[in-house]
């Protein structure tokens, strides 16, 4: 069993990785709000540990231990987020709470959790229906995006956004982009990202 | 009064900024760089009427917001140097998207023109606009106009100058009350808050959760941001959807509201030509055969058109150069200035007849809108190096010649995606490569071999794009593109553009291959060569199997690749390789000269477009992982042949 703290490393290591963002003694202290000494020498023993690699003045990398270890608690926390702004928990609150549940949801639960969520899944139960599912021809309106922040901003900043209504063009072969009319004009977007906005017809 | 005026282009991409551009300051322009940005930036100037103007062309976007570095760069032009006179070019086929853009415009309050342009292609589609009315409710002058044909730029001009005398600002355009009232609030909470950016805007963008503008309020008016996230809050449980899709549906809502009133649609008159091709260019099945020939019928035009022309242009500049070597004696400062224009003839027998047709045809297929096919055809293709359909065109391109690809890899949205489109890119065999190849393997073992060869390089490709993939740090993100509708290229356009990207190159190849030259000139006269590959036969003999003088041929290779060919026969004394070589030995030499090192102008792009660091890191690991695998390969072909 890693500690709480160890874990709470780990996971904002991914997070900055995720972002791009090298973590550093300073960064890291900047995302956790706390001195930079004290990060310093938590960095010594996470290297000494065999979770990172960290090279003084440089910078800290996640070994393939730890990055596993910061993936698996960040993916917890987004669920458990997720999840209890499902249910009504105020919105302002549901991180910080996320961050202490987050060491104690076992990874059963987490996929309890996820699938309870999973919109994919709740598709057929209830008739959800996603941009990629609509066959050439069909028009639709648009529900939601679920998909990433720059993603969703950029796609409803192309004019998807949520009561719009749309028609498909083509589809690429092979799992290829899918062409949409909207708004006059005809946008191209992938199908990993077809698979996150969700329509109504 | 004469004063200067500062215009400044912006809009979508695609809607005709650059034609107008170009219109309005003809060859008076110049091309540059962002400042610390690798976005470029286009500025020029005009004189009209006794005032000297000057225009800047800024990129084409979407929103203000900071999805891609062209984004952030407009909006800190704006904000920052603050143009006389914003004109913002519309695309009067696609009116609604285009006032999103504007309504954008319009809150950073500087006076604005709108340029409504394409009207043409409008009313093929059965559109037709008021602009006199679109002029009243957004309270900016508009005039329609046909940009390719000249239409209405007089006006724009006229109308530009008239306004920044004035200094007239559009009107504000108003949101639902809800949100008015939080943007009032949100403007109060500011007061006192001094920055670049008008009030209204700011609180704009805090409600949109606009990262950069957030952490700027937080800093310097926490009040403000918190003020914000309170009516967040209230917007959100009204909308029931986030406060940035809130404020995005609510901004397009007006654009509609605006569109309506003032557009008609007529029917159309069936299909067009336009739309059948289209059609048939991204068809499930179709689409493929065509684009292949499409690219096929490139590099073959290219290449039998270069190989005549390159040839004739050598023979006559070069016979003048041995002509001049012939008079004279030896000596330093000579190699020197015959270094030196040997440097210069030889950028000049591959600008004129490869890149500069090459240019061409890549700009007739970029402005008839055919390469934003080509993305959605190849997008599923290209994820599996985690980029998306867009990093196709320039991994193309690499195959005419890397130094456009490099720069090419522009269109690629992300930091990241663009370091990968690079690295690969300059993995891709150019031109001469093929030559090299050609000349060699298929000539001399068999042409299996060589298409062996390019699929060997393809596999390398996608191993080594996704091993960077995962190794660098960041998210891949997809394709989210806007297909136009295909249409004749402009000529002049093409024509412009074609000159200033062979300026570029010319920039960018021509000193550092001359340089080169000179360097190596001075180094053969010095009987330095002959050492050097001694010095490389540890490498090149013992660990790759090649004969000790191609360490020379591939000296001379890293100016032009196909220098690597030039040099073997001139160094063997014979064109006739097998009598030479072992089919093993031409293979292996073939597979070096492909991979090595990017030649010497792909490093100068490279450095440009990454930096010092990443542009000599990508070189680095060419040559290292060439050497292993060259070696590698050498002894995995020696048992079977
Ligand atoms: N039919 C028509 N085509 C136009 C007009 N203005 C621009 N174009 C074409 O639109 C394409 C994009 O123009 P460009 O100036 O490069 O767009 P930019 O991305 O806004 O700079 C080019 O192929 C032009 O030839 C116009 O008024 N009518
Ligand atoms: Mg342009």
């Amino acid at each position: 069993m890693t500690s709480e703290n160890v874990e709470e490393y780990l996971e904002i290591m991914y997070r900055m990785k995720e972002k791009g963002i090298m973590p550093t003694t300073i960064t890291v202290a900047r995302e956790l709000g706390i001195s930079p000494a004290s990060v310093s020498e938590m960095l010594v023993k996470l290297a000494k540990a065999g979770y990172i690699k960290h090279t003084p003045y440089r910078g800290a990398t996640l070994t393939a231990k730890g990055e596993k270890i910061g993936k698996n608690i960040l993916s917890k926390h987004r669920t458990i987020e997720k999840f209890l702004n499902k249910i009504g928990f105020p919105k302002n609150k549901s991180h910080e709470q996320a961050c202490e549940m987050e060491h104690v949801v076992s990874d059963e639960l987490e996929r309890v959790i996820r699938n309870h969520m999973d919109h994919r899944k709740n598709i057929k139960k209830k008739g959800i229906i996603f941009l990629d599912d609509l066959e050439r021809g069909m028009k639709a309106r648009i529900v939601s995006i679920e998909s990433g922040r720059m993603a969703k901003r950029r796609m409803e900043e192309m004019g998807l956004t949520p009561g719009t209504e749309i028609k498909i063009g083509r589809k690429a072969p092979a799992g290829g982009p899918v062409e949409v009319c909207v708004r006059g004009s005809c946008l191209v977007i992938g199908r990993g990202l077809a698979k996150k906005v969700i329509v109504e017809i | 009064m004469n004063g200067k005026i500062r215009i400044a282009l912006a809009g979508n991409s695609n809607v005709g900024k650059s034609v107008i551009f170009n219109y309005l300051t003809g060859l008076n322009q110049h091309i540059g760089n962002w400042p610390g940005k690798t976005v470029e930036k286009a500025e020029g100037s005009f004189r009209f009427r006794g005032h000297e103007i000057s225009v800047i062309d800024l990129p084409g976007i979407y929103s203000l917001s900071t999805y891609s570095i062209e984004e952030t760069v407009t909006r800190e032009y704006i904000a920052k140097e603050k143009p006389d006179v914003v004109i913002n070019v519309v695309d009067a086929s696609v009116l609604e998207r285009n006032l999103f853009f504007t309504l954008q415009l319009i809150e950073m309050g500087r006076p604005m023109i709108i340029a409504l342009n394409q009207i043409d292609t409008a009313e093929k589609k059965g559109i037709r606009i008021d602009h006199k009315k679109l002029g009243k409710i957004l309270g900016i002058p508009v005039i329609p106009t046909i940009a390719v044909k000249g239409t209405g730029i007089y006006d724009i001009a006229e109308k530009a100058v008239e306004l920044s005398g004035s200094g007239r600002k559009p009107k504000t355009i108003k949101y639902g009350d809800e949100f008015e009232r939080g943007i009032q609030k949100i403007v109060k909470a500011l007061k006192g808050f001094r920055s670049d950016y008008p009030p209204r805007w700011l609180a704009i963008k805090l409600l949109e959760n606009d990262s950069e503008i957030v952490r700027m309020v937080l800093k310097n008016a926490p009040d403000a941001a918190k003020e914000a996230g309170k009516i967040s809050g209230e917007i959100e449980s009204i909308h029931k959807h986030s406060c940035p899709t809130a404020v995005t549906c609510e901004k397009y809502a007006a654009a509609n509201r605006i569109a309506t009133q003032v557009q008609k649609q007529t029917k159309k008159k069936g299909e067009t030509l336009a739309e059948r091709i289209h059609d048939v260019s991204t068809d499930k099945i179709w689409g493929y055969p065509v684009m292949i020939l499409i690219i096929l019928a490139t590099f073959f035009s290219v290449f039998t058109f270069g190989d005549f022309f390159s040839a004739a242009i050598e023979d006559l500049l070069m016979g003048f150069l041995h002509l001049l070597e012939a008079q004279t004696g030896g000596g330093i400062i000579l190699e020197f200035i015959l270094g030196l224009l040997e440097g210069v003839i030889s950028a000049i027998t591959v600008i004129l007849p490869y890149i500069l047709p090459f240019y061409l045809i890549l700009g007739i297929l970029e402005n008839s809108g055919y390469l934003s096919r080509m993305a959605f055809l190849m997008d599923n293709v290209m994820h599996k190096i985690g980029l998306h359909g867009k990093a196709f065109i320039p991994l193309m391109m690499g195959y005419g010649c890397n130094v456009p690809a490099c720069l090419g890899c522009r269109i690629m949205e992300t930091h990241r995606e663009r370091m990968i489109a690079i690295f690969v890119t300059t993995l891709i065999p150019c031109a001469a490569v093929t030559a090299v190849i050609l000349g060699l393997v298929a000539r001399f073992v068999s042409v299996w071999w060589a298409i062996g060869l390019y699929l060997i390089d393809i596999a390398i490709v996608f191993a080594l794009g996704r091993i960077a993939f995962r190794v660098l740090p960041g998210e891949p993100s997809g394709l989210i593109m806007e297909v136009h509708s295909l249409r004749m290229p402009d000529i002049k356009t093409t024509l412009k553009q074609t000159w200033f990207r062979t300026k570029d190159f010319v920039y960018i190849a021509l000193p550092i291959i001359v340089a080169g030259t000179v360097l190596i000139r001075i180094a053969s006269s010095a009987g330095m060569l002959a050492t050097i590959s001694e010095l490389m036969s540890p490498v090149t003999v013992a660990w790759l199997g090649l004969p000790v003088v191609t360490g020379i041929a591939l000296i001379f290779g890293t100016l032009k690749k196909e220098m690597t060919l030039v040099m073997l026969a001139v160094l063997f004394g014979t064109t006739d390789f097998a009598s030479v070589m072992t089919p093993v030995q031409m293979i292996v030499f073939a597979f070096v000269t492909m991979l090595y090192i990017p030649c010497a102008a792909t490093i100068a792009a490279l450095v440009r477009e990454t930096g010092w660091k990443r542009g000599l890191f990508i070189t680095l690991f060419n040559i290292v992982f060439a050497i292993v695998a060259g070696g590698i390969f050498f002894r995995a072909l020696s048992m079977f042949m």
